[in-house]
This record gives C-alpha cells, sequence and structure tokens, in this order.
C-alpha cells in the first residue's frame, strides 16, 4: 500500500515535470503548443467528467 | 546627505505603482470571474453562485476604487517626478492613455453603477450586460496602458528630430514589438491572482469548516480556472522570454543571474545569488545543476548569456531583475504543481477534504499578487538605465525639481497609501471572516463611526434574488 502510494505520487510528480518542461518549450515549439493542448484539454476532460462530492447544489 | 532626485523620483514612482498594480491585478481578475459566476447563475438559478457573487463583489468594489483612485496618481506623476519624459514621449503616450479613459473608463464607469447597486434594481440580464460591460472595460484600461508600457520597452513607430519626438506610425506605436505578447501574459495574471485567490479563501472556509457549500464551489471553480490558466500563462511566459531576449538581452541577461559572456557548460540554473555589480560578479551563488542549459538553450550542455554582454553603462540592477524574475517564475511552478495536484484530486474525489492541499491553497491566496509584483520589477527594473528603451535615459526624465520636494512627496504617499492598504486590509479581512451567508448593507447615515461599522443583515440572500 505504502510502496503503491510513493509510486503513484513519483509518477505524478514525473508527469507534471514532463508536461511543465514541455509547456515551457524544452523541447521545442511544437511539443511545447502539443503538450499545452493535451494538457488544457485534459484539465477540462477531468473537471467536466469528475464532479467534485458535494459541490452540487 | 546630498539626494539624488533621479533616485529619490525612481523610488517615489516605484513605491506607488508597486501600490497600484496590486488592484487592477485583482479587479481585472475578479470582474472577469464575476461575469462568469453570473452567468452561471443566470443559467442554473442556483442560490450558491449568487452568495459567491455578492461576496466577491464587495471585495471587488473595495479593490476596484483604490486602484482607480491610485491609477489616476500615476498619471500626475510623470509631470511631477518625470516631466522630461512626459516633454519627449506625450505625443506617443498622451494619446493612449487618453483613449483608456475615453474608452475604458467610461464604459466602467457607466456600467459599474449597475453592477454594484442594480441587483435588485434592473432585471438579472441587465445587470449581467453591466457586468460584463465592466469586465471589458477593465480588460480595455489593460489594453492600453499595456500598449504605452510596451512601448516604452520597445519603441516602435516614432522618429525624434531636434529632441522632439514624432509619431510615424500609430499602427506600430499600439502593435509595437513587445505588446503583443506581453498583453496577453498580464491578463492571464490577473485572471490567475482572481483564481487562486477565490480558491484559497474558499480552502480557508473549508479548513475551518465553515461555509461548506460556497467553498466547495469556490475551491472547485478556482482550481478548474487556474489549472487551464496556469498552463496558458508558463506557456505565454516563454514566448515572451525569447521576444525580450531579442528586444532587450540585458534584462534576461539579468534575469539569469550570469556574469560572464558565455557561462561555463553545462549551465546550472540560479535559486539563489548574492551579486556585485561594481566587481560583475557573483560573491555567491547556488543553482541546479544542468537545469540552466535545459531551460535556457533546451540542450544539456548549452551556455548561457551573461551580463557582460552589455556595456557596464546600459546594465540594469542584477540584483532586483534576478529576485523579481525568480518571484515570478517559482510562483508559477507552485501554481502548476498545485494546478495539477487539484486534477489528480479532484480525479480521486478528494479535493475537498485533502489536508496538505487545502493549507497549500490557503497560502496561496495572495500568490498572484506577488508573482505580478515580480514580474513588474523585472519589467520594468530590467529596462534601467532607460525610461524608454534605447530612446531615453531614466537620469535625463527627471524633473527639475530639488531632491527635497520629491521626498516630502514621498513621504506624504507612504502614509496616505498606508491608510488605504491598512483600511483595504482590514474591510477584506472583515468580509472574510463574516463569510458569504451573511450580507453587509451599507445604510448611508451621514457617520463615520456607522459607516465602518456596517449594519449586518444575516438574511440578506432572500427568495426575492434567488427566485429571479
Amino acid at each position: 500500500m505504502r510502496f503503491s502510494k510513493i509510486l503513484a505520487g513519483t509518477t505524478a510528480v514525473l508527469v507534471g515535470v514532463f508536461f511543465f518542461f514541455a509547456i515551457v518549450g524544452v523541447f521545442g515549439l511544437r511539443l511545447a503548443i502539443a503538450g499545452l493542448a493535451v494538457f488544457v484539454l485534459g484539465a477540462v476532460v477531468v473537471c467536466v467528467a469528475f464532479p467534485t462530492q458535494g459541490s452540487e447544489s | 546627505m546630498k539626494l539624488d532626485p533621479s533616485i529619490i523620483a525612481r523610488i517615489q514612482f516605484a513605491f506607488t505603482v508597486s501600490f497600484h498594480i496590486i488592484f487592477p491585478t485583482m479587479s481585472i481578475g475578479l470582474a472577469s470571474f464575476l461575469a462568469v459566476i453570473e452567468a452561471l447563475w443566470l443559467k442554473t438559478k442556483k442560490p450558491v453562485y449568487l452568495e459567491i457573487y455578492k461576496f466577491w463583489l464587495s471585495i471587488f468594489a473595495m479593490g476596484f476604487g483604490i486602484g482607480v483612485v491610485t491609477g489616476i496618481v500615476l498619471s500626475f506623476e510623470f509631470g511631477l517626478g518625470f516631466a522630461r519624459f512626459a516633454q519627449l514621449a506625450g505625443p506617443a503616450i498622451g494619446p493612449l492613455i487618453a483613449l483608456e479613459v475615453l474608452t475604458a473608463f467610461f464604459l466602467e464607469a457607466g456600467f459599474l453603477g449597475i453592477m454594484l447597486f442594480g441587483l435588485h434594481r434592473v432585471g438579472p440580464k441587465l445587470h449581467f450586460f453591466a457586468t460584463c460591460m465592466v469586465a471589458i472595460g477593465t480588460v480595455l484600461s489593460a489594453s492600453w496602458i499595456l500598449s504605452a508600457n510596451s512601448w516604452m520597452q520597445t519603441p516602435a513607430g516614432v522618429a525624434i528630430h531636434d529632441g522632439h519626438l514624432t509619431v510615424v506610425s500609430w499602427r506600430h506605436v499600439l502593435v509595437n514589438p513587445s505588446w503583443l505578447y506581453r498583453l496577453p501574459h498580464m491578463l492571464t495574471a490577473a485572471y490567475l491572482t482572481a483564481s487562486f485567490m477565490v480558491a484559497g479563501i474558499g480552502a480557508w472556509y473549508l479548513l475551518k469548516g465553515k461555509h461548506q457549500h460556497f467553498a466547495r464551489r469556490t475551491v472547485s471553480l478556482g482550481t478548474a480556472f487556474g489549472t487551464v490558466l496556469i498552463a496558458g500563462q508558463v506557456f505565454i511566459g516563454d514566448i515572451l522570454y525569447g521576444t525580450m531576449l531579442k528586444h532587450q538581452p540585458s534584462k534576461m541577461q539579468a534575469a539569469e543571474g550570469f556574469w560572464e559572456k558565455q557561462s561555463q557548460s553545462p549551465a546550472p540554473y540560479y535559486l539563489f545569488i548574492v551579486p556585485d555589480q561594481n566587481n560583475q560578479r557573483n560573491r555567491f551563488q547556488l543553482g541546479i545543476p544542468y537545469l540552466g542549459s535545459l531551460w535556457l538553450t533546451h540542450s544539456l550542455d548549452g551556455r548561457v548569456e551573461g551580463l557582460k554582454n552589455t556595456p557596464v553603462q546600459d546594465q540594469p540592477s542584477m540584483g532586483w531583475v534576478f529576485y523579481g524574475f525568480r518571484t515570478m517564475y517559482v510562483i508559477a511552478i507552485a501554481m502548476f504543481a498545485l494546478a495539477s495536484a487539484s486534477l489528480w484530486l479532484r480525479w480521486r474525489g478528494k479535493l475537498f477534504s485533502t489536508r496538505w492541499f487545502l493549507i497549500a491553497l490557503a497560502w496561496m491566496t495572495p500568490s498572484g499578487i506577488f508573482a505580478t509584483l515580480g514580474g513588474w520589477y523585472t519589467a520594468e527594473i530590467g529596462r534601467q538605465p532607460y525610461v524608454i528603451y534605447g530612446l531615453l535615459r531614466t537620469a535625463d526624465a527627471v524633473s527639475p525639481v530639488p531632491a527635497g520636494t520629491l521626498l516630502s512627496s514621498l513621504i506624504a504617499f507612504i502614509v496616505i497609501y498606508s491608510i488605504f492598504f491598512t483600511a483595504f486590509l482590514v474591510f477584506v479581512i472583515r468580509a472574510i471572516r463574516r463569510g458569504p451567508t451573511e450580507m453587509v448593507e451599507f445604510v448611508p447615515s451621514g457617520s463615520l463611526k456607522r459607516a465602518l461599522r456596517p449594519k449586518i443583515i444575516a438574511s440578506a440572500l432572500g427568495p426575492e434574488p434567488i427566485s429571479q
């Protein structure tokens, strides 16, 4: 349980760092635009598809 | 001790503009946030949106008022402290500021009253229209001011003959090389400021176990907006970095903390430096190996240009620019991390119950303001020693007035602005402590004592507005 939590946390951090590096253009402008599009679309999908508990009135 | 008028004039303008920028940043962001919230209320008819609207409207109104008043002061300061700048740049800057008044201020002035006091006096759609007009007004205002300020960063469309500046192309003055990137950067900063402010206050309520319904909705909305915005901001910031590297290399050289014409390879990314401007070196530096090359040159062994590429007499102060930029950048990274965490927690259904996240979010409440200040210090101090980059040096732009006059007005500004800021903080802290369920109704009493103790109507969110 503990190991899986650490693994999940590490993976999440690595994915976040990859997206950040991609968006700031470390891998070039095309990947920056692609990274931005994927991140924003992903964020919109998560926010729409997973309504937060108790947020609806 | 002999005081230097140019230093006092700069300190005075830095103080007043630093104070001013806090309020437009908040009001630009909150105006659009309020428009979105009112649209959601009109669409869903859920009372929680009206509750959110009313709560943030009062804070927006206070910030908006202080922002307008302190903004007007800046125009007068052009004459007070920088008359030679006003004399030279007037033909280009003057019309832009006049256009701000004619378009943005008139629009805001026309609709602000309806927005603030018309909720129960006009129809809901007209009220929503007024909110949208105020939000558009704030964007227009930012556009004109950013156009003027960007022209000072990257002047274009003008010619100077016999010490007089003439505009040869208004299009180039308006759409100067940095405006197209600086405007979205500033607007996104304002929207991010509002998002984290709204989410942070909501997180604080959740931690205190108060106003749960309101808090959950604001945390949800704030983190959702913040997540999308921070990704866009990081992207726009990188494009702006490239633009400024092209037009003002000395600013970006100072922002990275390197002195030598070419840094070592691989270059570290400095987190902390103690610069020695006189000897053109760092007394101490601490950085992350390889990260400078990776971030700044997009390779593992690239070299970064240092400030010695710029002649000493044209160099900005490295310490201010470096730490201004680092403040902005570190906050942006923290926002990105927190926004990404919010997506994960939302997916897991733990957005409102993860204590460490809520604590972090509450601490991030004013983060947008600090990031904006850091960004502005980078932009303005990084442009030095010029007030109009490449055209007019700051030392040549100062008014021919004694240092004592400037110092006395600076002291007056500090005293008056301290009162403003204290009043604003007292008002905001009271509003937050009081919470959204109790609305304050201001009853004109003619008494200052009573005005500072507004009448509280506990059942302010009555059925009338909700049922509209």
